[in-house]
């Protein structure tokens, strides 16, 4: 007699997010099971990744992260060129960290005209992130959106204090969002579920905060597990949407990443990987050596599952 | 369902100052209305009671005493003031609270035989509040073996499970109502109490009713003995008295997995039922559970 495995099947889909424009578009979630679980369900879509660029010259990298793009730190249109021509990179996430009012304090209008340069620039989705500074984030992300009308971005991140306008100009603009609670899935429901009043709940990206492996990660990791189980298993609607790690700025930061360019790329490679097995759908690199190994690593013959 | 009336509590302002000026009158009038909304105990919560203990806990049952024949729950931590208030009491009172901590029950266990007292313990223990139904059993069997050994029967015993607020741990409040089923088949004759309104800790305020309320019904469903309750909710109360059937049966026809048609039950019975769902653990906490 020939032995079968007993199947788990379960009642919950993750949705699918579409971001990006006519013939560059991307598609982010939607499987019916685990990460990786190929053998008991469906899982339409490959973990996807971003390589990030910064609206400003970096400051502090070490000699690793930066040697990618030493040529191009100063032009971030440049720069996330690169990051498409050179390094195959099929998502690019811009950080708009010199807004933050702490820092440089880019202006809106600023920060949302080189926003449009970039998703002008590549043939590729675009991802933009805020300075996290809950204020500033909501006049510089509105403007975004309104700047970018009709680019189809993946804006964030919109919190609690300040989600209402940003969606409503997402949603105006035609713009995906990135929702993200302080490591708190009780609080990330309820967030889902004000946005959900107004914004359609298959534009919508989850970010429960990443860190970097040996720094937290642990925390992000049994965030998303839970996430990943209960729009799976107990099919909760407001916990379906796909979920995405920022975790490159995270990795880089480590004092490993900074000692030496090859374990800065290990440190990235492990944690992307720990949270991909956790749920994250998208994630944020910064080095384009791990880009590599991340694709070669869940892009198997075509197939998304890791290779034995 | 026993209601102990939750009201005369340290921790409320009007109430901590009541007592530090020895104002009777408030906190008669707190009694008086508890004694009418329907309460069967009056819990008098002194919390650690470090000025005057004695004289506190005695002043405190004795202006009670004049305006109500209820029994009552002290409840403090220090068992000084403890056996104070037990020496006034009239009623065979209860005392709120003995634990497995060794110093609860060298000090605290001994007065339930001395006075006599019914006795509220408490699955706490030196090493802290057990996770999970079977670790609070594992807790509960040790300590009750060692009341009943000083001579304090299983009916005299009201058990607390220690009831967590939903929005710090939904898993914990789910592990309780299976303690408390697994209760009478642990340790037969005994009683169960929980402290309900702690379920609803850290939830906005007008939305802290409705998950007290399913959950006291969903405790009933496992012949729940006692709760310390807010018993100005009068529905609470209603539902209490078994003046709101339909509501208890939905309520416990969502407990045994049952398929609810929402379209049919009116705004307020889908609310029960979302509810019920929470403090189930089938659909994830948020503050705008009621919402979705």
């Amino acid at each position: 007699m020939q032995y079968k495995a007993s199947l788990e099947t379960y009642a919950g889909r993750i949705r699918e997010v579409v971001i990006g424009r006519e013939k560059k578009l991307l598609r982010i979630g939607g499987a019916d099971t685990f990460p990786f679980h190929s053998f008991e369900g469906s899982l339409p879509n490959p973990p996807q990744f971003a390589l990030e660029v910064y609206d400003t010259e970096p400051e502090g990298w070490s000699k690793g992260a930066l040697e990618p793009f030493k040529d191009v730190v100063a032009d971030p249109v440049r720069w996330a060129r690169k990051c498409v021509e050179n390094y195959g990179a099929e998502l690019v996430c811009l950080q708009l960290l010199s807004t933050d009012p702490g820092g440089k304090n880019t202006s809106a209008e600023e920060a949302a005209e080189l926003t449009r340069q970039v998703m002008e620039a590549i043939n590729v989705p675009l991802i933009v992130y805020g300075s996290g500074a809950d204020k500033k984030d909501l006049v510089v992300l509105s403007k975004v959106a309104e700047v970018c009308s009709g680019g189809n971005l993946l804006l964030g991140p919109l919190k609690k204090e300040n989600y209402e306008e940003i969606a409503r100009a997402a949603l105006e603009y035609g713009h995906c969002i990135i929702a993200q609670a302080f490591l708190d899935i009780n609080l990330q429901k309820e967030l889902h579920i004000k946005l959900c009043k107004f914004f359609p709940v298959d534009k919508i990206v989850i970010d429960p905060l990443s860190a970097a492996l040996g720094y937290g990660m642990e925390y992000g990791f049994s965030i998303m597990e839970r996430i990943k189980q209960v729009g799976i298993v107990h099919k909760d609607a407001m916990m379906q949407m796909p979920i995405i790690a920022n975790l490159g700025k995270e990795c880089w930061k480590t004092k490993e990443a900074k000692e030496s360019e090859r374990q800065g790329i290990l440190w990235e490679g492990i944690t992307a990987l720990s949270l991909l097995l956790a749920g994250a759908d998208v994630v944020v690199l910064r080095h384009p050596e791990t880009y590599n190994l991340m694709k070669k690593l869940t892009r198997n013959k075509g197939s998304y599952s890791v290779p034995m | 369902m026993i209601l102990i009336g939750e009201s005369i509590h340290i921790i409320a302002m009007t109430v901590s100052q009541a007592i530090e000026e020895r104002n009777a009158r408030v906190v008669q009038g707190l009694v008086m209305g508890q004694t009418d909304a329907g309460a069967d105990y009056i819990e008098l919560n002194l919390g650690p009671a470090r000025k005057v203990p004695e004289e506190t806990m005695q002043w405190l049952v004795r202006v009670v005493q004049e305006v109500t024949d209820l029994p009552l729950s002290l409840d403090t931590t220090n068992p000084v003031a403890m056996e104070a208030g037990l020496k006034v009491c009239k009623q065979r009172a209860l005392i709120n609270s003995a634990s497995g901590k060794r110093e609860s029950r060298e000090r605290m266990l001994p007065l339930a035989v001395k006075y006599p007292a019914e006795v509220i313990i408490s699955v706490l223990t030196d090493e802290g509040i057990p996770a999970g139904a079977d670790s609070r059993a594992e807790s509960i069997m040790e300590t009750l073996t060692i009341a009943n050994e000083m001579g304090i029967a299983n009916e005299n015993i009201w058990v607390d499970p220690i009831l967590m607020p939903v929005s710090v741990d939904q898993k914990a409040v789910y592990e309780c109502l299976e303690f408390i089923e697994m209760l009478p088949d642990l340790a037969p004759g005994i009683k169960s109490v929980v402290g309900l309104s702690n379920l609803s800790n850290g939830t906005p305020r007008e939305l802290r009713g409705i998950l007290n309320r399913t959950y006291m019904v969903m405790l009933e469903k496992y012949n729940q003995y006692g709760a310390i309750v807010n018993v100005f909710d009068e529905e609470l109360v209603r539902l209490n008295r078994g003046e709101m059937p339909q509501v208890v049966a939905l309520i416990h026809r969502v407990m045994d997995g049952e398929d609810i048609d929402l379209a049919l039950l009116s705004p307020r019975e889908r609310e029960y039922v979302k509810t019920t769902e929470v403090l189930m653990g089938q659909s994830l906490y948020s503050h705008s559970w009621l919402e979705t």
